[in-house]
């Protein structure tokens, strides 16, 4: 029978519905939710359904008959709605007879399971749920079935891409002028008068904040003529330096730690979105950014320091020199080390550079960790000193912040200009074939030992930012996930593009901090968001426009560094076929 | 293709030629130090042959754990061309489903029954541990790998980076935060002496069952038919699909060996260790992809050979050179980079390698 295949399809999809559902339940989602559990979770399964059944079928015609999608969608929601009513039974029977879970399950609780059926914990022990409880949630994942279904069809009637294809008029100025509109509630927001967001105000505001800063990028994306871009610049770059004198401490805080993070985007971004050069162990020099200026400013607390000062006769209570000083030395030591590292890796490629470079990122920390004498091991470097102009300290997240805003401004223009220039040209030549890019005359020795020193080198500046916000540095600070953070920032944002990484710093670093409440379930969102990611928009949220093509191109496979024949139209045809 | 290899040729030694002298100048200074330092130092300790001995066995012992898991690495590399960084993550699922099953079998009493009974329960542990890698292998290929097949070598590396998370903290949040303690049964404990050295069951037991699965191993991959496709999917993906065979299946095989070899290695380092939980598969999942590097990626005898050595300096390295044991890792990654600088290919790695790298 042709009508099969659909009713296939439909159960298919009902079991990875129920396949989402369980995990739900046992990652512990019904206890944050209450009463709205089951609610919820069906509205999550609509909009699953949905998101399968949006595209036609292979092999149907785009507008099958209505009742076929239906039928369809109401079968995934039936098995869906059967298996896990199945499932909670099964849990509400075993805790009836007073069997624990927990053991096993660790958030399998009475609590969970008593939010699905909408009834107080102590019902779930002594056995009171009603038998009706099961069917009531099988209708309810059937509901969501058709709903799903329901948004299928409104999304057909409409046209798939109308929404995008129709321009509505004066949308680039709307784009333009929105980070202002926003930026003035964000202002009205911080009288202690305007009540909007409630108890959770400082939150709402610290989440317009970053929608701000996301939007004012897109705004300068859309200002295209030069004048235009020059006003809206200027415009936007006041606004910004603004924005820590009306931000309270918190939201300071957490934006200051956006911008560090967005500053080791850029620079990390020189090294993987310029020049190709896969880096994971960025952290490395980001630490020894922090630590060269902990050693300057606060020496008292490296038992080494101190006893070589005190042989020298100096005093090491004082910081030997100030934040703007130490800079320049950080900066030539973080240099150093990536010129350092990049020595012996200069023959690797792609995956050996990666695992060393990952290597030499957890080298670092071990050191940290266990020269107990030079870093005072796990114990960490306390009380560094805040930058501070004359007597003035820099020290609250208020400067903090308007320092890290500076300092990424800085690095973003250093290497906006660096793309453009001739370096920036060879490091992109060397990215798309090493190869071809030495017989054009382009030095690989210098260009990748640059790459590495200028990434370091901006990774140094972050670091010192970052431990003078710290005021405490430890070796934990420095793990080999500050490094896939960067990493992901980056990709996320768009490999290569300046205001990408900006705004993957608002993403993967601001947003976490917004949703404090969930914090459990962030690192598993966040690892889920990137797989996604990765498989829907892999060239990132606001691509450069290069790598855009590159990626979007779908007639040819793009490799990085393909081999000494490729051939790739054979490999395309080929490759169609197997997938 | 001997024009190929021969281009290949001299662009690696135009590439070597002008650092070379600095290079293997270097390589004997560094390796003069360390010769000095374990005559002055390890030797001069005054440590008994047999406490080498037995350090050493620690060291193959866990070198045969570290291969199981590098042969994962190293045949899904061998493929795709791809790090599967959740690798790690598969073992530990195996390891935490062993765990699972090792408590059920204490609770029907199988594991203070007799030999057999035992001996029987610790192959369905086995098994059960290397089922739940399967699946969760399988199943990572085909929703976060098989998608990005075309896509530029980054895009699958960061899919990779996520489902690893992805696993580890759904495992944090599934089970809870306390780790799972394997206890072993009571046939298990203790050893028996040769001389001097003391050699425990347990040991024992890992290091034949992990020669075992490796040798069966290159069994199915040089004798069946599967075997052979697999290595010509790896020579060239395009040419073997030309010759009839079906790449995708063939991937999803490499997958379900590789994620059985770690499940079988998630559940002896479960023995090992007395430890699972959520993070316990990660250090040992970059050792091991260490090793792989080590012995040439790609390379089957040679991620296996590269897991022993690694497995043995770690073992033998913080005495001989006598620092503290802390910095085990330490010496693990600085001869990982060594070793890279002198033959960017691993230690068994051919000019193959050139064009995966």
């Amino acid at each position: 029978m042709a009508d099969q295949e659909p009713l296939r399809r439909g159960i298919q999809i009902g079991l990875i519905a129920f396949a989402i559902l369980t995990y739900a339940i046992l990652i512990g989602i019904p206890i944050r939710l209450g009463a709205a559990a089951f609610p919820v979770l069906s509205a999550l399964v609509a909009l699953f359904i949905f998101a399968m059944l949006r595209r036609p079928m292979k092999g149907y015609p785009a507008d099958r008959p209505a009742i076929s999608i239906i039928r369809q969608a109401v079968t995934a929601g039936l098995i869906a709605g059967a298996l896990v009513a199945a499932l909670i039974w099964l849990f509400t029977s075993l805790m009836a007879d007073g069997v624990r879970l927990q053991p096993i399950f660790d958030k399998v609780v009475p609590q969970n399971i008593a939010a699905l059926h909408n009834v107080s914990p102590g019902a779930i022990a002594n056995g009171e749920v009603s038998w009706t409880s099961p069917l009531l949630q099988i209708g309810m994942m059937a509901l969501a079935g058709l709903a799903g279904a329901g948004l299928v069809l409104l999304n057909r009637s409409q046209g798939a891409d109308s929404l995008r294809a129709r321009r509505i008029p004066g949308a680039k100025w709307i784009v333009i002028v929105l980070p202002f509109v926003l930026m003035l509630f964000v202002i009205w927001l911080g009288q202690p008068a305007a009540t909007f967001g409630g108890a959770h105000k400082g939150t709402v505001r610290l989440l317009l904040a970053m929608i701000t800063f996301g939007s004012g990028l897109f705004s300068l994306r859309q200002a295209s003529q030069p004048r235009e871009r020059i006003i809206v610049g200027v415009l936007l770059t006041a606004g910004a330096l603004y924005m820590p004198f009306t931000l309270d401490q918190f939201q300071n805080s957490v934006m200051g730690l956006v911008f560090i993070f967005a500053m080791m985007g850029l620079g990390l971004n020189i090294v993987v979105g310029y020049a190709g050069l896969l880096d994971l162990g960025y952290v490395a020099f980001f630490a020894i950014g922090a630590y060269v200026y902990a050693f300057i400013s606060a020496p008292f607390s490296s038992p080494f320091i101190t006893q070589q000062l005190i042989n020298l006769g100096i005093d090491p209570n004082t910081p030997l020199l100030g934040f703007w000083l130490a800079m320049p030395v950080t900066m030539a030591i973080a240099c150093v080390s990536g010129a350092l590292l990049g020595i012996p890796v200069l023959r690797m490629r792609g995956d050996y550079l990666a695992i060393v470079t990952l290597g030499f990122g957890e080298i670092i920390r071990l050191f940290m960790l266990n020269m107990a004498p030079l870093t005072n091991g796990p114990r960490g470097l306390l009380r560094i000193a805040p930058p501070a102009f004359g007597s003035f300290a820099l020290g609250s997240p208020r400067y903090i912040f308007l320092l890290a805003l500076l300092g990424a401004g800085l690095i973003a223009f250093a290497a906006y200009r660096l793309n453009d220039s001739r370096l920036g040209r060879a490091w992109t030549a060397m990215r798309d074939d090493e190869d071809v890019a030495q017989a054009t005359g382009i030095n690989l020795v210098r260009t990748k030992l640059l790459a590495f020193a200028t990434g370091a080198t901006f990774a140094g500046l972050a670091g010192q930012l970052y431990a003078a916000r710290q005021v405490n540095i430890f070796p934990e600070n420095f793990t080999l996930f500050v490094s896939i953070d960067a990493l992901s920032i980056i990709i996320v944002g768009g490999l290569g593009s300046i205001p990408g990484v900006v705004l993957g710093a608002l993403a993967l670093k601001g947003l976490p901090e917004v949703l404090r409440g969930i914090d459990e379930y962030r690192i598993v969102a966040f690892a889920a968001l990137l797989v996604i990611m990765m498989i829907v928009k892999p060239e990132g949220i606001m691509p450069a426009a290069r790598r855009k093509r590159q990626l979007r191109r779908d007639d040819i496979p793009v490799e990085e560094s393909p081999g000494p024949n490729p051939d790739s139209g054979a490999a395309a045809s080929l490759e169609e076929r197997s997938s | 293709m001997t024009s190929t290899t021969a281009r290949l040729d001299s662009a690696a030694s135009r590439r070597v030629r002008s650092p070379s002298l600095i290079k293997w100048g270097l390589g004997i200074v560094i390796l003069a130090l360390l010769s000095w330092r374990v005559i002055t130092v390890g030797v001069a300790e005054g440590y008994p042959a047999s406490f080498w001995v037995s350090q050493a066995l620690n060291g193959l012992v866990l070198g045969g754990v570290y291969a199981l898991v590098a042969l994962g690495y190293t045949l899904v590399y061998g493929i795709l061309f791809m790090i599967n960084f959740a690798h790690g993550e598969i073992m530990m699922l195996g390891g935490i489903a062993g765990y699972f099953a090792l408590q059920v079998f204490t609770a029907i009493g199988w594991m203070e029954g007799s030999a057999a009974l035992v001996i029987l329960g610790l192959l369905l542990i086995m098994t059960i541990g290397m089922a739940t890698s399967v699946v969760t292998g399988v199943t990572l290929e085909r929703l976060a790998y098989r998608p990005l097949r075309k896509a530029p070598r980054l895009v699958p590396l960061i899919s990779a980076i996520g489902a690893s998370l992805f696993i580890q903290y759904s495992v944090l949040l599934i089970f809870g935060v306390s780790p799972h303690v394997y206890r072993k049964p009571a046939l298990l404990e203790g050893g028996f002496r040769v001389g001097q050295v003391f050699v425990s069951y347990t040991g024992l037991i890992i290091f034949i069952t992990s020669i075992l699965l490796m040798l069966a191993l290159y069994q199915i991959i040089q004798r069946t038919k599967l075997g052979r496709a697999m290595r010509s999917v790896a020579e060239d993906k395009d040419t073997s699909a030309l010759m009839g065979v079906n790449v995708d299946q063939v991937i999803v095989f490499t997958f379900i060996l590789g994620s059985a070899l770690a499940g079988a290695a998630g559940v002896m380092l479960g023995f090992h260790n007395t430890v699972v939980k959520f993070n316990s598969g990660f250090i040992p999942g970059i050792k091991a992809f260490t090793a792989a590097v080590l012995g040439g990626i790609g390379n089957i005898p040679g991620a296996m050979f590269g897991a022993m050595i690694l497995g043995l300096i770690e073992s033998i390295g913080p005495s001989a050179l006598g620092i503290p044991t802390e910095y085990k890792d330490i010496i693990a990654f600085s001869m990982l980079v060594l070793i890279l600088v002198f033959r960017p290919t691993g230690l068994f790695g051919e000019i193959l390698s050139e064009k995966k790298a």
